[in-house]
């Protein structure tokens, strides 16, 4: 049969198209050989060769939604995934041992706090056996350049180190080799800003292998794809929106020698996908499951289930100058219309019931859980603050789903159903959270539902967003200028003394429970799931790189 | 036969060029500042001032159009807002997953539906026609997600015959970057591993996405097929004592061609957009799934790129289609 005539062009397309493909690729790679590729097949294998042979054993597969991963770059890094790669491979001078909120020696082996003038003065004497992977020694020139690049390039977490610890490019000095010193001014708490610099954006970079790849971007394409650090793994490839490979760091200065020599951070954005991928073994740990799949799951014989805690906070943010929730009563009656339980319930048992503004896990969380569902009291506020039955308020609602699993529609229909009770009517606009986050930053949000996550590990990363109209985050977007949250957000982030400081959470979370412009909902809890040979696996919200991959082990 | 392609190839830029000024001008109705979502939202007004001029976003719009394609033409498709990186570089990595996936379910559909049609239509209402038929029926009824996670659960957790989602296990590094087709890059490197891996994870994807396509063209075969069997000619061709192969190779099959391929190259296209939802299923890295992520975003550089692409493959088809019809049938060379 002639069938050959058929398919003929068929095969001319699918030429076409290959040549398409090989022109493009040609186009985005200037230095790739593209056209006779056949004819250099060993200078291409060579490049193929995977660097350094891993045996599955000494490879851990680590998968997720890693979707938000955009740069590996420490000075620029401010997404989970990315966070989770950089506080792998980088290292800064001091951190937090995972459970436990007293600071460690990382690179700076001790620390001082002294006055000066208006400033604090902290010198940070730094180990003299630290090393990057390269073997190079780690110097008062390389933080200083790293801090300084990280302000210069000024992209999402700068704000960390220029506004929190209101650093600028003359802060910071190296007084000799081993010695780092950083001034800032007396209105800024040496506690808080020694908690930003264990954020991945203090991370301290090797400035000699950087600087010749600095391009037009100060380095920060060249940081994706390479990496100059101390920390115990080295960046070995990103696949973009597939993968990340990590190789252990053969001599790290610090004898740490990680039993999985290379760790797959594995793209699955899915949750079926992510489901079958522990139970078939292809993935060791996964993070991040829903309800459905942890119910799923529960029972497997080869996988066991880890529930932590985030430091996530969802909230409904209520607009103080919008009528008729410019009344405190207001406010408050909306706080009591809701019911939390129904609403953890809906969450499958994915959350903890938190009513603050300072979470679980945090020094100066104080637990306390004032509102539960009071339909008569939420009516009398309503009706001496005058609010007519059926009074309407506009809500934006983000699209997707919420912290704990929970579609950001569903929550919101079930407090529009709360409020409906009380005679309220709740109008739900759904938009995407980056539309949503426009009007919200512009103070143009009437009832906002959204969530907060620290950024640093100390209650201040959630005491000044939340009460502090001065720092311009949700307090501001809120349009809540109140004189006293302001002062005791201050108050409590300068304090020294530990007890002195719990005691005036206590009495800000108290004052912003009642007077401020927030509904508390929840706390999610984070599901993982791991195969039953993986060990030394430790979950901690308040750790900065959250998974320290180098205590992995498998048997 | 040259001047034709020629005539097309020319019509093609006419084409790009419509496409072009069609996304510059959807980029300046989204209500994205595109200085302000390149530097972040903490930036300060004097950064976003100079780089409003560094990239002549302070000119008039015609003036920034022209700027924009000089830049197209020097490969320069922008910054992606979400990536942070060149659009090109984005395309790069993406669609070279989407066009091999692409073609394994076009070589499915062709491999499958083609024949399937054939016999079906020889076959007229015997038990293998009626299998055809059934199987035309279920491929073109069953949505893409539903084939997708029914394949997915049969043939990788159940049986775990094929691998599961993505282009390679996890644990194998891709081979060296060539076409970016992996199937083919290892192919020419020698990669061996890497070449069965990547065909197996080529399977359940392609079928799922052909699955559809398959079944049009089995029936679209089949009908063509039946039409020609029926033809005065036909009979004659068989009156006049030629062998049975001849007459269905020589008369019938080459005069049921031409809508069969007109089907093909509408089914390319199809299979494109479907290729959406399974990099979605298959964790398939794809430029479909760029596409959606990007949309959701408001990246309107990498949503610009996406377009501009997807608008020179669809001409480019229909041009192959139509150099098709002209090499089996002399009459369209003639216009």
């Amino acid at each position: 049969m002639n069938l050959l005539h058929g398919p003929r062009g068929i095969v001319k397309s699918m030429a076409v198209i290959l040549i398409l493909g090989m022109l493009l690729s040609a186009c985005g790679q200037p230095a790739a050989p593209s056209a006779p590729a056949a004819e250099a097949p060993a200078a291409e294998e060579a490049a193929a060769a995977p660097s350094g042979e891993v045996s599955r054993a000494e490879t851990l597969v680590y998968g997720g939604d890693f979707t938000d991963l955009i740069t590996l770059d420490p000075a620029v890094v401010y997404e989970f995934g990315g966070t989770l790669i950089v506080g792998n491979v980088y290292e800064t001078l001091v951190s937090f041992n995972p459970g436990d909120p007293t600071l460690i020696p990382v690179l700076a082996e001790s620390w001082d706090v002294t006055e000066e003038g208006d400033n604090w003065l902290l010198t940070f004497n730094l180990d003299s056996d630290a090393t990057f992977a390269s073997g190079n020694p780690v110097t008062a020139e390389d933080v200083v350049f790293s801090w300084n690049r990280a302000i210069d390039i000024n992209l999402s977490p700068a704000f960390l180190l220029t506004d929190v610890c209101a650093m600028t490019t003359e802060s910071t000095t190296a007084v000799d080799a081993a010695t780092v010193e950083l001034r800032i001014p007396q209105t800024v708490s040496p506690q808080v800003c020694l908690s930003v610099l264990t954020f991945t954006t203090a991370a301290v970079i090797e400035k000699a292998a950087l600087e010749p790849n600095m391009g037009e971007d100060m380095g920060q394409s060249w940081l994706n794809d390479n990496s100059a650090g101390s920390g115990p793994y080295i960046l070995d490839r990103w696949d973009r929106s597939v993968s990340v490979t990590l190789n252990a760091n053969p001599n790290h200065w610090a004898g740490i020698q990680p039993p999985m020599k290379r760790i797959i951070v594995q793209n699955t954005p899915e949750l079926a996908n992510l489901q079958a991928s522990i139970e078939t073994g292809d993935a060791d740990i996964v993070f991040d499951l829903g309800a459905e799949q942890a119910a799923a799951l529960e029972g497997n014989p080869d996988v066991t289930l880890v529930k932590g805690l985030s430091l996530i906070l969802a909230y409904i943010g209520l607009n103080a100058l919008e009528p008729p929730l410019d009344n405190p009563d207001v406010r408050e009656a909306i706080r009591y219309a809701v019911n939390y339980d129904d609403i953890i319930t809906l969450l499958g048992g994915n959350a903890e019931l938190v009513q603050e503004i300072i979470p679980i896990g945090f020094l100066g969380h104080t637990g306390t859980t004032p509102f539960t569902q009071d339909i008569d009291k939420a009516k009398e506020l309503l009706a001496a603050a005058g609010v007519a039955e059926g009074t309407e308020i506009d809500a934006i609602v983000p699209n997707g789903t919420g912290p704990g699993g929970i579609e950001w529609a569903t929550l919101a229909a079930k407090i529009q159903s709360d409020l409906a009770q009380v005679g309220l009517q709740m109008n739900i606009q759904q938009l995407q959270s980056s539309e949503l986050l426009n009007i919200y930053r512009a103070q143009d949000g009437k009832m906002v539902f959204m969530n907060w996550s620290p950024d640093f590990p100390d209650p201040d990363g959630n005491a000044t967003p939340f009460a502090s109209y001065e720092a311009r985050s949700l307090a501001w977007r809120n349009d809540w200028d109140d004189p006293q949250a302001i002062e005791l957000s201050k108050q409590a982030a300068a304090e020294l003394d530990t007890e002195r400081r719990v005691e005036l959470y206590a009495e800000l979370v108290d004052y912003v429970q009642h007077s401020g412009p927030y509904v508390m909902l929840y706390q999610p809890t984070r599901v993982y799931a791991l195969r039953n040979n993986v060990q030394g696996f430790i979950y901690d919200p308040a750790d900065s790189p959250v998974v320290s991959f180098w205590l992995i082990d498998k048997q | 036969m040259t001047r034709f392609i020629i005539r097309r190839l020319g019509g093609l830029i006419f084409v790009l060029f419509g496409v072009s000024i069609l996304t510059f001008f959807l980029a300046q109705v989204v209500p994205v500042d595109p200085a302000a979502s390149a530097l972040g939202s903490n930036a300060r007004e004097e950064q976003i001032e100079a780089y409003r001029r560094k990239m002549g976003l302070d000119q008039p719009a015609v003036v920034q159009y022209a700027n924009y394609i000089s830049r197209l033409v020097r490969g320069d498709f922008g910054v992606s807002i979400r990536t942070r990186r060149p659009v090109i570089d984005d395309l790069r990595d993406f669609l070279p997953a989407t066009i091999e996936l692409t073609l394994a379910a076009m070589l499915v559909t062709v491999t499958l539906g083609l024949p399937l049609g054939i016999l079906a239509a020889l076959r007229r209402n015997t038990w293998l026609d009626g299998a055809a038929r059934l199987l035309a029926l279920a491929g073109g009824a069953m949505p893409i997600f539903y084939i997708g996670l029914v394949l997915l659960g049969i043939f990788y957790r159940q049986l775990q015959w094929l691998p599961g989602p993505g282009r390679l296990d996890s644990t194998l590094q891709p081979p060296a970057h060539i076409s970016g087709l992996y199937v083919l890059d290892s192919l020419l490197t020698g990669n061996w591993n890497a070449l069965r891996n990547a065909a197996a994870h080529l399977v359940l994807p392609a079928v799922t996405l052909g699955a559809y396509s398959t079944a049009v063209l089995l029936r679209m075969t089949r009908a063509s097929m039946l039409e020609m069997l029926g033809q005065d000619y036909v009979r004659t061709a068989r009156a006049k004592g030629l062998a049975e192969s001849a007459v269905i190779g020589l008369h019938v099959f080459k005069n049921a061609l031409p809508p069969i391929l007109t089907i093909v190259g509408i089914l390319f296209g199809s299979l494109l957009s479907g290729a959406v939802l399974t990099e979605t299923i298959f964790n398939w890295p794809g430029i479909g799934r760029y596409a959606t992520t990007s949309v959701t975003t408001l990246d309107y550089p990498a949503v610009m790129g996406v377009t501009l692409v997807a608008a020179v493959i669809y001409p480019i088809m229909n041009t192959l289609v139509d150099i098709g019809y002209s090499v089996i049938d002399p009459r369209v060379r003639a216009e």
